[in-house]
């Protein structure tokens, strides 16, 4: 049983409306003024950082289960209630979507194009993802996982650059994919457990029937696992990184990826624990081939953004295996490791992004030499890069050691098969660094200044982040531990 | 806590200020290079300070002392934090601390000028944390994690020159090809901890892991983790990092290659050295690694025209002495052997940076021509430097060496022995040869060096001058104190294991091997003096008349181009080639199709919405008889 304590201020709803609000300030606001309109984006995705970092820090792990919690019934012929928490699991994640945003914002200063648009949009986006991350409710997951989706779309399509109609179309039609084997999923779960709720702590306590979870967990994983970028599902993610403006990666990258296995964790592991057994085996096999897959196809990329897109891939494919493992230290590892990777690619798309303004260009083999003349801008890139190869003292390594330790002992092949993984992994990274970063100085580009300080900051803030809990895990495990002791005890 | 036990404020003191400095020059004092550089070598000074202060406090250790903090709680999986005081940490403390400095100091005068100079001091002092912190380890998981900042900050040192392509491939390679070892190590290391349990390193070390683990396992994870020292230390297979590695400059190929990147490796050996002995055969098979990587590198070395490579190959060979003592048995002969080879290697490095420097070219040929003999303190120390590396009475690498010898003599298979005497030939010879083609130029060329001498040169070359001076004295005397380092080393260890291998037993019979390996020895420096020193002499080697061979043995037994030829085949148009056209052709292929397949089969069902009532009327009538005949039937 999991504990509830209930909350004396209604933190969660007040952090959910300040991007309501947010975006309906930024609707009020005229177009042409649109230093404006970034600062109050900024000055709004300040106060949703304070509030996620408040209540990471006041959470208290000794008491763990469900804090912060908010339930009222909305629809009560369905079933339907707005309930809202914050435990171990989506509190760092909710700390992961305020840093993006924050940043995000900071990065996309120098827009021009249509700012209001896209601010509103970027808003709306995050309600979504804000919302699926607190809500306990199935019905209410569904809703803010599709709302989280839709802006995506004109965001790309608006926004982006290479192949952007191409992308945009991709990724939305994978993701509705997703979603059409979501809400059967979920509806199934509702009929089967007779207790006419979508309550996600009533539907754990339901016990469903081994058959009936077998088939709601695939479909599940399945529908959340496209947004995860599970293997063989990840071919919109890399087109979509590409296609999409700077902040947009970012989010998208950063926490929509996240949204993925977070529904993994949240509603299908967490409802469906047999079923979960019975498709591990599959599971942890898709995480591996993911992990060496994406690892050797970012060997053949020329496109920065594709290079990171598929990284991403090959990352997620760790947060898989840690999953897969259903194990304290699998699932400890896989929750640190959307969390660091979803710093570290914003830390990477921000930096892509600089220099894709200044150079017009992500080709790496355009590029080069460019440590000499913006050294700044780079060093936050290879910063970005090294935590991809999992150097320690950034906090991927942490992530991936505890996630390849805990699938070594669950399932060994596969676990000593992603471990080699990571060779090709530091071998793509660094191959990347050196084409774009070193080398002769390229008299093209010399006339480029290096980043201001200003524009520098999301990128400081980032990388102090993975810094930080490089080289002080303990700041985010014993939070992510509070939950995931618990769950494991679930299975 | 700290002001009551000065030894655990020592360890941090060592441990922290070389990444506190690091912290601050890349975050604040870029700009100022004198305050970066002092910042650096105030705290590598103060570091050393503690480690001598450590080393001389644990010399009557007799258990090992810990200090632990947990840094990551996981479950059942707990990763601590901290120190290991005992006399095999506190004695590469030291050597890693003293050598750290000397280099340190060096480079303020070879790197003056440079326009990444407090970069290179910031790198400088993250290596030496990492170096220093994975030394006094007391867990595995931490051991693994600094080698692995190790790994990091020699990618980050030997690419310093980041603009010559050669430099950063080369730094790539380095970080590529270790971590191919350490994935390896990690495996055999995850294998012990779940049967384990744990992996702090005295309880890997002790008894009880051979009676939790089946046998077959612990040779499985023995050579699995020895994998890290194949990398580290430059083992074949993987020994092709370590020539391309001289890339970076001069000192830090002084500090990777004597006593601390590359010595790491030979130190988890030792740090594991009973973990090991239980497992006879991945004894036999670091010893199999250590001869055959002694024997090739030696054989590079005596055809290699760089000063540089020639240091590089004769380092690698130097770590197969160690390895091969290690395999053999003789713990102390090659932790001795290391502690040797960090002093003159370090010195015979420096040297050359000096040539280097004054020369701007890496020929010992070239310099030789332009007079390298001219500058007599270097030539000086790098001659004693290369008496010490081929084993010559008295300085420190003959008895080092000896005693290897004799750990090999103990072995029951005298293959290996005469293995390790075929390798003192070549390595008399090859360092010889360079000896004395330094001091004997075939032909002087005109030289104006001496007008070059530009003001102020004369501070850089003495702040270069006395790490030489202080290294060669060193190399000179510290021979003499085998006994006093057994005793030292030994201290603990007999204590804890009770054993004393025959290796070192069997010191005293030794005096037909010590008069066999001094006229080995003697023999590789005559046929280097036939070939290079005599007056008239060639300075052709006896390979020149093998072109064959010696082709094969400059182009490093093809080392180089198979690892190319297999990374090209197998990674880039093998799997990355497939999986990539896959990702095109049959998942977005397939994706694509359906889309089009859904176009399509839209456009066909559109022609039913053709406006024709009767048509539709038709098909409606149709579909309700079927109905009713389904229904009726």
């Amino acid at each position: 049983m999991i504990s509830m304590e209930m909350a004396n201020f209604p933190f969660l709803t007040v952090l959910l409306l300040t991007n309501l609000v947010a975006l309906l300030v930024i609707m009020f606001i005229p177009p042409e003024r649109d230093k404006l309109i970034k600062q109050v984006s900024l000055f709004f995705a300040g106060i949703t950082v304070v509030i996620s970092l408040y209540l990471y820090v006041t959470y208290d792990t000794s008491k763990g289960g469900l804090q912060f919690v908010e339930r009222y019934l909305w629809i009560k012929s369905l079933g339907v209630h707005y309930f809202v928490g914050a435990d171990g699991i989506n509190l760092p994640m909710l700390l992961l979507t305020s840093v993006v945003l924050f940043t995000g914002v900071l990065t996309m200063w120098e827009l021009e194009t249509r700012v209001k648009e896209f601010f509103a949009f970027m808003y709306l986006l995050v309600i979504g993802v804000y919302g699926v991350f607190m809500s306990f409710d199935l019905f209410f997951i569904f809703v803010w996982y599709d709302v989280a989706l839709f802006p995506m779309y004109p965001l790309i399509v608006i926004w982006g650059s290479t192949r952007k109609e191409y992308g945009g179309m991709k990724l939305t039609l994978y993701l509705l994919a997703g979603s059409a084997l979501i809400l059967p999923a979920i509806l199934y779960l509702w009929t089967k457990s007779g207790l006419n709720t979508f309550d996600l702590i009533a539907l754990h306590n339901a016990g469903f029937t081994k058959h009936v979870q077998i088939i709601a967990f695939i479909m599940l994983y399945l529908g959340f696992g496209i947004l995860a970028g599970v293997w063989p599902f990840h071919t919109w993610s890399p087109v979509g990184h590409v296609a999409a403006p700077t902040a947009v990666s970012m989010i998208h990258a950063g926490v929509l990826m996240k949204l993925g296995a977070y529904g993994i964790l949240r509603v299908g592991m967490f409802l469906c624990p047999e079923g979960l057994q019975y498709w591990a085996q599959l599971m942890a096999l898709l995480a591996t081939i993911g992990i060496v897959y994406g690892a050797f196809i970012g060997l053949a990329q020329n496109d920065l953004k594709y290079v990171v897109g598929y990284s991403s891939v090959s990352h997620m494919g760790i947060v898989g295996l840690g999953l897969a493992t259903m194990s304290v230290g699998g699932l400890n590892g896989a929750v640190f490791q959307m969390f660091s990777h979803g710093v570290m690619t914003a830390l990477f798309f921000s930096s892509i992004g600089y220099i894709y303004d200044k150079t017009h260009t992500k080709m790496i083999d355009e590029l080069g030499g460019l440590s000499k003349i913006m050294p700044v801008a780079s060093a936050f890139f290879i910063i970005a890069a090294l935590c991809g190869v999992g150097v320690p003292c950034l906090s991927s390594f942490w992530a991936e050691i505890l996630v390849f330790i805990a699938a070594v002992k669950a399932y060994p092949v596969r676990g000593i098969l992603a471990i080699c993984g990571i060779v090709i992994t530091s071998l793509f990274m660094l191959r990347v660094v050196m084409k774009t970063f070193y080398g002769p100085k390229n008299e093209k580009y010399a006339h480029i200044p290096d980043v201001p300080l200003f524009l520098a900051t999301p990128r400081i803030i980032l990388a102090g982040i993975l810094l930080l809990f490089g080289l002080f895990p303990r700041l985010i495990l014993d939070v992510i531990q509070s939950a995931v002791i618990p769950f494991v005890g679930g299975f | 806590m700290f002001v009551k036990d000065p030894i655990l404020l020592a360890c941090t003191i060592t441990v922290v200020l070389p990444f506190l400095s690091f912290l601050t020059i890349i975050c604040y004092t870029r700009k100022w290079e004198k305050v970066s550089c002092s910042i650096s070598i105030g705290a590598i000074l103060i570091s050393l300070i503690c480690a001598i202060y450590l080393f001389i406090a644990s010399r009557h250790f007799a258990e090992p002392l810990q200090y632990k903090l947990p840094w990551i709680i996981s479950g059942k999986t707990i990763i601590p934090f901290g120190f290991l005081v005992d006399h095999l940490s506190m004695l590469m403390l030291v050597i890693v601390a003293v050598i750290a400095s000397l280099v340190q100091i060096y480079s303020l005068g070879y790197m003056a000028g440079d326009p990444g100079f407090s970069r290179y001091y910031a790198f400088q002092s993250l290596f030496a944390w990492a170096m220093m912190t994975m030394t006094v380890a007391p867990s595995m998981i931490q051991f693994y994690i600094f080698w692995e900042l190790v790994g990091l900050a020699s990618y980050l040192l030997i690419g310093f020159y980041y603009e010559k392509w050669s430099a950063s491939q080369a730094g790539k390679k380095a970080f590529v090809v270790t971590r191919i070892g350490d994935v390896g190590m990690f495996i055999g290391l995850v294998i012990l901890l779940l049967f384990y349990g744990n992996l702090s390193i005295v309880g890997v070390n002790s008894a009880a892991v051979a009676k939790q683990i089946p046998a077959p396992l612990i040779t499985i994870s023995a050579i699995l983790i020895f994998c890290g020292v194949i990398g580290k230390s430059a083992q074949f297979p993987l020994l092709t990092w370590l020539p391309d590695a001289m890339e970076g400059p001069t000192p830090v190929s002084a500090l990777l290659h004597s006593a601390t990147m590359v010595a790491a490796g030979v130190y988890m050996f030792a740090r594991l050295f009973p973990f090991f002995s239980g497992s006879a055969d991945a004894l036999q098979f670091a010893l199999l690694i250590g001869t055959i990587t002694m024997v090739l590198s030696s054989t590079m070395a005596m055809v290699a025209r760089d000063i540089k490579q020639v240091w590089a190959y004769s380092t690698v060979s130097q770590l197969g002495y160690m390895v091969m003592a290690l395999g053999a048995g003789g713990y102390v002969s090659g932790m001795f052997h290391l502690t040797t080879h960090a002093g003159f290697k370090a010195l015979l490095f420096l040297c050359s940076g000096v040539f280097i420097h004054h020369y701007h070219t890496n020929d010992f040929f070239v310099m030789s021509r332009q007079g390298a003999r001219s500058l007599k303190v270097p030539m000086v120390c790098m001659t004693i430097g290369a008496l010490a590396l081929s084993g010559v009475f008295p300085f420190s690498g003959f008895f080092s060496k000896e005693s290897i010898m004799v750990a090999l003599a103990s072995h029951p298979n005298k293959i290996w022995l005469a293995a390790g005497l075929f390798g003192e030939v070549l390595t008399a010879y090859y360092t010889f040869r360079l000896i004395f083609v330094m001091l004997f130029p075939k032909e002087m060329e005109e030289t104006h060096h001496e007008e070059e001498h530009h003001e102020g040169e004369g501070i850089l070359y003495w702040l270069m001058g006395w790490p030489l001076i202080i290294l060669a004295s060193v190399t000179c005397v510290l021979g003499f104190f085998e006994k006093q380092f057994e005793h030292y080393l030994l201290g603990d260890y007999i204590l804890a294991h009770g054993v004393e291998h025959g290796a070192e037993a069997a010191h005293a019979g030794g005096h037909w091997l010590t008069i066999t390996a001094i006229s080995l020895v003697a023999i590789g420096v005559a046929v280097a003096w036939l070939e290079y020193g005599r007056k008239g002499a060639s300075q052709e080697g006896f390979l020149s008349r093998m072109p064959a061979i010696e082709k094969l043995f400059a182009r490093r037994w093809y080392m180089d181009h198979f690892y190319r030829w297999a990374l090209d085949m197998i990674i880039y148009s093998g799997f990355t080639n497939i999986f990539t056209r896959n990702d095109r052709r049959v998942i977005d292929g397939g994706i694509d199709g359906l889309c089009r397949g859904t176009e399509g089969s839209g456009r066909i069902a559109s022609f039913l919405q053709s406006n024709m009532v009767q048509y539709n009327i038709f098909v409606m009538v149709a579909i309700l008889g079927f109905v009713a005949l389904s229904f009726l039937g």
